[in-house]
């Protein structure tokens, strides 16, 4: 099961959400997907997109206002 | 491959970290339980979705959702609050000890304080469920401002929340129309917003109207109205629609666990006490007339203090009477009946061994107790043997029968 960043770093809303859509359709079931905001409305919907599509979520507090958003691809 | 869930255990488990939730956990990381939140995105909850909070006290020039929120995430920390960024996958409230499972751990917990809040509503339009979240439908105005800078954008909803966030999207977009079910000048939100709303030129309003359908390739493009009076289709080009027609409760996962109302919110009584013995419920998730910031936080401050006192008087109930071979007295200090037992009970103790002791419990001061051991009615005379209460006796008990009981 590989592990894959993405720097999301200083991106607003919505492209933490656009990219992450594109390289999760790339990674294989289990992998995980490991992308890093700074910005608060991507905790919103980030979130809240990878459960609604069945995947398992993680969020981790790296820094203050700086987030790592693990994602399980389940299917 | 399911991986070994970690088991962690804890005092006070909070599911939920909104203004309810973070304020349970600051009144019990300050009173020295091992606290932990778990939330499911953003720390701060429904309030960080709002641009500005106007009417919480003690911030006369106003402050932002986040920004106070983070405020009250610091003060959590400063307690020892442990969070947890993930959401809960299920519970299981029957036994004593409370389990509460996320997709990596299983935490245990005396006590579990459900602040779950509660989530947009959505309008069951023909091919909303296509354009959720980034695909065109929004439900924060913050979040997708700046990107409809200069676009056409329409609003769902007239109550306060529609009305303040379209005003906030006026400084963005070009035009803002909002959609309202009701009949030309009728709104449901406050009546300041409402003048300003109607005098802003680039809000246009679109009276008795609601959804038909969302239409758009991979991105929503256009948005069909139905007007309830005339049927007549209107069509509205915008690339984001922003619903703001109220908010569905958290409880899918509590269903058949603790009891709520016909619409799923949690029953709970003013000591925020579900009918689980050791489940508290907060903030917006329960059934109450004003869903705010400052009520959830009265909300919180009850079930975290009151989240302590049912630990202590846990501890007290195992060791205290539980805990030795004797009898408990339970009475009621301000009834007469209770104090001329009393003088009984005192009697009686000067008869009994000496490792047999009285245990004195005055429900005047709490119930906590007697409601542990099962005693609705004073005075009553519990005889504990074996860590067990093995018989309950009436203000006409024979000392006699005490003595042999103990014996």
């Amino acid at each position: 099961m590989a592990e894959y960043e993405l720097d999301c770093l200083g991106e607003a809303c919505p492209i933490p959400l656009v990219k992450a859509e594109k390289k999760i359709e790339e990674l294989a079931i289990g992998d995980i997907l490991i992308v890093q905001i700074d910005h608060s409305c991507a905790m919103k919907n980030l979130p809240e997109w990878a459960r609604k599509e069945g995947h398992n979520v993680e969020i981790e507090e790296v820094d203050d206002g700086e987030w790592e958003v693990i994602i399980e691809k389940t299917k | 491959m399911a991986r070994e869930k970690k088991i962690e255990e804890y005092d006070v488990v909070i599911i939920g970290g909104g203004a309810g939730g973070l304020t349970a956990g600051i009144y019990a990381g300050r009173a020295r339980l091992k606290t932990l939140l778990i939330e499911k995105a953003l720390v701060g909850g429904l309030a960080t979705y709002t641009n500005e909070i106007e009417n919480y006290p003690g911030f006369p020039e106003g402050t932002t959702g986040l920004g106070l929120m983070n405020l009250f995430e610091k003060q959590a920390k400063k307690f020892g609050v442990k969070f947890k960024g993930t959401d809960v996958k299920s519970v299981d409230f029957t036994g004593e000890t409370k389990i509460v499972e996320t997709f990596r751990n299983i935490y245990k917990a005396k006590v579990v304080i459900v602040a779950s809040g509660g989530r947009p509503r959505i309008t069951g339009a023909e091919g909303e469920e296509t354009f959720l979240f980034d695909k065109g439908i929004s439900f924060c105005a913050t979040c997708d401002a700046a990107s409809n800078t200069g676009k056409d954008v329409l609003i769902i909803g007239s109550g306060d929340a529609a009305i303040e966030e379209g005003m906030f999207l006026t400084k963005f977009a070009n035009k803002v129309y909002v959609s309202v079910i009701h009949d030309e000048g009728k709104m449901d939100c406050n009546e300041i917003a409402k003048a300003e709303a109607l005098a802003n030129p680039k809000m246009e309003f679109i009276w008795n109207t609601v959804v038909k359908r969302f239409e758009g390739e991979d991105h929503l493009t256009n948005v069909v109205l139905d007007n309830l009076k005339t049927k007549e289709e209107i069509n509205i080009e915008v690339p984001t629609c922003f619903e703001f027609i109220g908010y569905l409760p958290n409880t899918e996962i509590f269903k058949e666990k603790i009891t709520m109302t016909d619409r799923g919110y949690v029953v709970v009584n003013e000591n925020k006490e579900t009918n689980v013995e050791g489940v508290y419920a907060v903030g917006d998730v329960t059934d109450k007339f004003l869903k705010q910031v400052a009520t959830a936080v009265g909300d919180g401050a009850i079930a975290g203090y009151a989240a302590e006192k049912f630990i202590a008087e846990d501890e007290t109930y195992k060791s205290q009477i539980l805990g030795k071979d004797g009898v408990v007295f339970v009475y009621d200090a301000s009834e007469e009946g209770c104090r001329d037992c009393l003088a009984e009970v005192e009697k009686l103790e000067k008869d009994l061994e000496e490792h047999h002791c009285i245990t004195r419990v005055d429900i005047y001061k709490s119930r906590g107790i007697s409601d542990r051991m099962d005693i609705n009615e004073v005075p009553r005379l519990a005889i504990v043997k074996g860590g067990q209460i093995v018989k309950v006796l009436d203000e006409d008990f024979d000392p006699e029968e005490v003595k042999s009981t103990l014996a």
